[in-house]
């Protein structure tokens, strides 16, 4: 039964207090951008001159219209969705890897969580080196084992593409791994030792004990990654410059471009607010699935 | 103390303290962002160092940051589109100043330094496009740069072969030293081909080289499909020969030099400071046996070649505008130009310096990079240059990679700037 | 008897593979850092240094001041996730125990905030930094840091405090604890692997923040690291062997931090209060 009235008048201040310094800071930090935001998306702003003009819904408009926008949404949604299962699962290995009981387990821990040392701006650069035409690993390793040509990996839209994702992929993978891992750790392991007394075999243990009690920690996981996805921003961006032309060009990258280097705040803004819809559209039934466990 | 000895100490302390509170209040304090290293902010200090020597009211303090011009464009565009007024000059590239100025943040410098047909006069010819927006004065010239054939001395000479005035001449000389030299891995010209700054002008050289406008005087689009099409191939053709190698649209600035420096490449396109690299590395192996000339031409045009460098300007927002000109109109002057060609090998803004004795004693290759610089053009000056220069190297870099045909790229540069450049 | 071995080979293996995964492109650079220029387009590209010099670390420490990116790095990042971890524990707690009519759309919100592009905040943002006159200053970023790490931190934790049985809160108050008592006593440490988790994350997304760094500290004293490091690269040069240099100089606390805590993060905390 759902209480919707507070238990007694205490807990109404308790909340209140609790939430208070979570939503002063948001005030004072984003609530104004977003609110310029919102606004700037509803004029042609842009900085090369001429103030502002009120167009209404005609950024909206345009943007149903312009191939750059259909282009790169596709692009994110696609690294979305690859990116996400991807790290998903190989976080999820991971997890399982290092929760492994070993004699030593610092090393394994640690490499679990090395990726996430490196700053991102540079991973991109790095892995861009990796997959160089003359001068990267994979190149190398690849005529070593096997006499192959070099691939200019970088330079054809879906070997570029399948780069990226395999960078990101590793990148997050880290992040997915520290929060599963930290939700095996909740798991008693009593619950095991009982199930072992019952006869149950690995299969089973793992889908029936492990799955479902990880699943909170998996939808949290699951949420921030596909956030995060849909932003993809700094890895394609040192990688390939969003190229050749335009076939890794995300969201997030063609925003950057059309706000700082086309100085069209305006349209820019239009295009922010497009994916926040797009981002809570995605991202809202993970939410419900949150708020429901209670 | 006696009283009148006290009115004494007590008279002179004022004034002391009078003079000392004048002095206080004549202070200027001005920022300078001076870019960042690839600007030599060392020189630069010492550039200002000399003004405030000789201006003791005004001190100045630097700022750098943002290594490259991404970068640094980044920075500024917050920085500027918040009316920030604690900096007063900035340091911008060449490209930069028509979109700044439109956007209204330059003061413009006619009412400190005159009309820019006046204030222009002693520098170099490309300035009077470069600088002037909408008429007016949007900055002066820091200093030069432009895009140069760097080439190896010894291997033309071992092969008794001329300086190519032409690419079909160049690509010929490349493969007999190629052919002769049998090391599969010499590459006979690099060029940059990576979605950078620089593909713009990868595009523009060959177009440029047949006699066409990328745009009029007024700003609108002038393109030649067909000329820029031909230009475009004309690169196509040398991947295909041998001569460039398959993966061009990788190569960045950085990388034909490091590659030339290491003996790889015979032809290499690239700016003025790379000259210092290959003369004064540690670890060059072309030392001594570099040469440099102008930009070959296509079949039956002229040389052509980019012009680059930075500007000092004047930001909108500054509260010390009457120094900040004052300090501009110092730091573009002559005398501080051979100062930095001496010091920093940073190449002159005015013609005049290019051949006094003193900067060609110290740079003895200034001389050759005169006429190159002399004969250099600017690139499309837009107030929606950001837009105008994602698109032509986008599409450069991807006509490159050979995703896209010469003639599909042409199309696309066309029908997005038709509408910006108009 | 088999069975064991081939478990054990197989976790040998599951080993090397996690370990490869995670350590190849630290060692990448960390052998590039010993490596001269020149040898960087050498063909084929060769894995170790030729000659190993350590001009880079020098160069490193001396082209710019790496020591003081890195201090102002981690005080940033650990004032950031600090703060957060506190505002988002109280708010965490809030919407996963106290019966709330719009306990959904808190969450939302607050999740919400994460969803816009940082660029197209950056203006309004460095404006406000302006007007209360805290730019080049911690402050500048530690709040905005704190913001950007509080969707995360709140939803980890209160996925946590959900699975943490309410039984024993109310044990502990009808101890006579309060109810910020037992969040405090009883909640926190249970989800302790949750805190350290969001901790790190909180952590490393401060760290790695490069957009607002920039344009907030920009002058040199108050820089931080991976803007730091961006600034050995010239307009014409990126000196990768310097780079990586910088780069192990910036991991390697880092790696320390986290071999350290990981026995708290992923080590054997499970011997609390669940037991059966």
């Amino acid at each position: 039964m759902k209480l919707d009235r507070f238990k007694d008048p205490g807990e109404k201040t308790l909340a209140a207090m609790l939430l208070a310094p979570a939503f002063v800071l948001l005030v004072l930090v984003v609530v104004y951008p977003i609110g310029r935001l919102l606004w700037n998306s509803f004029f042609d702003l842009r900085l090369s001159g001429g103030g502002a003009k009120f167009v209404g819904l005609q950024n909206y408009l345009n943007a149903m219209q312009d191939a750059d926008f259909w282009n790169a949404t596709w692009n994110t949604v696609l690294i979305t969705l690859i990116t996400v299962p991807g790290a998903l699962v190989v976080g999820l290995c991971l997890a399982l890897l290092a929760n492994l009981p070993f004699k030593r387990r610092w090393p394994v821990r640690l490499a679990l969580l090395l990726p996430w040392a490196l700053p991102l701006a540079f991973v991109g650069l790095i892995f861009a080196w990796f997959f160089h035409t003359e001068f990267g690993v994979v190149n190398d390793i690849l005529r070593r084992l096997f006499g192959a040509e070099p691939t200019m990996w970088l330079l054809t839209p879906r070997l570029a593409f399948t780069a990226i994702c395999g960078a990101i992929i590793w990148k997050t993978s880290s992040f997915m791994a520290l929060i599963l891992l930290a939700g095996l750790q909740m798991i008693p392991k009593s619950l095991y030792e009982a199930a072992e007394v019952d006869g149950a075999s690995r299969w089973q243990q793992f889908s029936q004990i492990t799955i479902p009690m990880l699943m909170p920690s998996i939808v949290v996981a699951l949420i921030f990654r596909t956030i995060t996805a849909l932003q993809t921003f700094d890895i394609p961006v040192t990688m390939t410059h969003g190229g050749p032309g335009h076939s890794t060009q995300t969201l997030a990258m063609l925003i950057h471009a059309t706000t700082i280097d086309y100085m069209n705040v305006g349209y820019g803004s239009t295009l922010a607010v497009l994916m926040f819809v797009l981002s809570l559209f995605v991202t809202g039934f993970y939410l419900k699935r949150i708020g429901r466990n209670a | 103390m006696q009283p009148r000895t006290l009115q004494g100490v007590l008279t002179i302390g004022a004034l002391l303290l009078g003079l000392a509170a004048g002095d206080a209040l004549a202070q200027t304090k001005l920022r300078v962002f001076a870019g960042g290293s690839g600007q030599r902010p060392d020189v630069m200090r010492k550039v200002f160092d000399q003004y405030q020597a000789k201006n003791p009211g005004v001190t100045i303090e630097m700022e750098t940051g943002g290594a490259t011009s991404e970068l640094q464009r980044q920075y500024l565009s917050t920085v500027l589109n918040a009316k920030d007024s604690s900096i007063d000059i900035y340091l911008i590239d060449i490209v930069n100043p028509a979109q700044y100025h439109s956007a209204g943040w330059l003061e413009p410098l006619d009412a400190y330094m005159g009309a820019p047909a006046v204030a222009l006069k002693p520098y170099l010819p490309v300035y009077a496009t470069a600088d002037v927006v909408d008429g007016k004065l949007a900055a002066m010239p820091a200093f030069a740069d432009a895009l140069f054939m760097y080439y190896r001395k010894d291997l033309l000479d071992k092969y008794k072969l001329a300086e190519p005035k032409t690419w079909d001449e160049l690509t010929a000389a490349a493969k007999k030293i190629q052919a002769g030299e049998g090391d599969s891995s010499l590459q006979g010209l690099s060029i940059q081909g990576a979605p950078i700054e620089g593909a713009v002008c990868t595009f523009l050289i060959p177009y440029w080289s047949q006699g066409k406008e990328f745009n009029d005087a007024a700003g609108k689009l002038t393109l030649d499909k067909a000329a820029a099409a031909r230009g475009l191939s004309q690169w196509l053709s040398m991947v295909d020969a041998g001569v460039i190698k398959k993966n061009v649209a990788e190569v960045k600035t950085p990388d034909t030099v490091n590659e030339f420096k290491a003996g790889q490449v015979v032809f290499a396109a690239n700016w003025g400071f790379a000259w210092d690299r290959f003369e004064s590395d540690k670890d060059s192996r072309v030392q001594g046996k570099v040469g440099v000339m102008p930009l070959p031409a296509m079949r039956g045009g002229k040389s052509a070649t980019c012009v680059g460098g930075w500007q000092w300007a004047l930001s909108a927002f500054s509260r010390y505008k009457a120094e900040g000109a004052n300090l501009v109109k110092f730091l573009a002057s002559p005398e501080v130009s051979k100062f930095l060609a001496i010091e920093g090998s940073l190449l002159p803004t005015s013609q005049a310096v290019y051949t006094d004795p003193d900067v060609v004693k110290a740079v003895p290759w200034f001389k050759d990079a005169a006429t190159v610089v002399v004969a250099g053009r600017s690139r499309p000056m837009s107030r929606d240059y950001g837009q105008v220069s994602d698109t032509i190297r986008t599409t450069t870099s991807a006509v490159l990679a050979r995703t896209k045909k010469p003639e599909e790229g042409v199309d696309e540069i066309e029908s997005r700037l038709r509408r910006v450049m108009r | 008897m088999n069975e064991m071995f081939a478990a054990r080979g197989l976790r040998l293996l599951a080993a090397t593979i996690v370990v490869v995964n995670g350590f190849v492109p630290a060692v990448w650079i960390l052998l590039t850092s010993l490596k001269t220029e020149v040898e960087l387009v050498g063909r084929p590209i060769t894995y170790l240094p030729h000659h190993p010099v350590l001009d880079n670390y020098v160069r490193a420490f001396t082209d710019q001041p790496l020591l003081k990116y890195l201090g102002n790095s981690f005080a940033v990042a650990m004032m950031s996730t600090a703060a957060s971890l506190i505002v988002a524990a109280c708010a965490a707690y809030a919407i996963a125990r106290l019966n709330l009519r719009r306990r959904q759309l808190i969450l939302t919100c607050i999740v919400a905030s994460s969803m816009f592009p940082l660029v197209t905040l950056l203006v309004p943002i460095f404006e406000t930094m302006r007007t209360l006159n805290l730019l080049n200053t911690y402050t500048a970023l530690v709040l905005p840091y704190t913001v950007l790490n509080l969707p995360v931190c709140t939803l980890v934790l209160v996925s946590f405090f959900q699975s943490i049985p309410r039984d024993l809160e109310n044990a502990a108050m009808i101890d006579g604890c309060t109810r910020l008592g037992a969040l405090v006593r009883v909640v926190i440490p249970l989800a302790a692997p949750g805190v350290f988790t969001a901790g790190i994350l909180g952590f490393v997304n401060a760290w790695d923040e490069f957009l607002l760094a920039l344009s907030l500290n920009s002058s040199a004293s108050m820089r931080t690291l991976p803007v730091g490091i961006s600034l050995y690269q010239g307009e014409f040069a990126f000196p990768w062997p310097t780079i990586s240099a910088a780069l192990i100089v910036a991991i390697v606390p880092i790696a320390v931090l986290i071999a350290v805590f990981q026995e708290r993060v992923v080590g054997g905390l499970t011997q609390g209060g669940l037991k059966g």
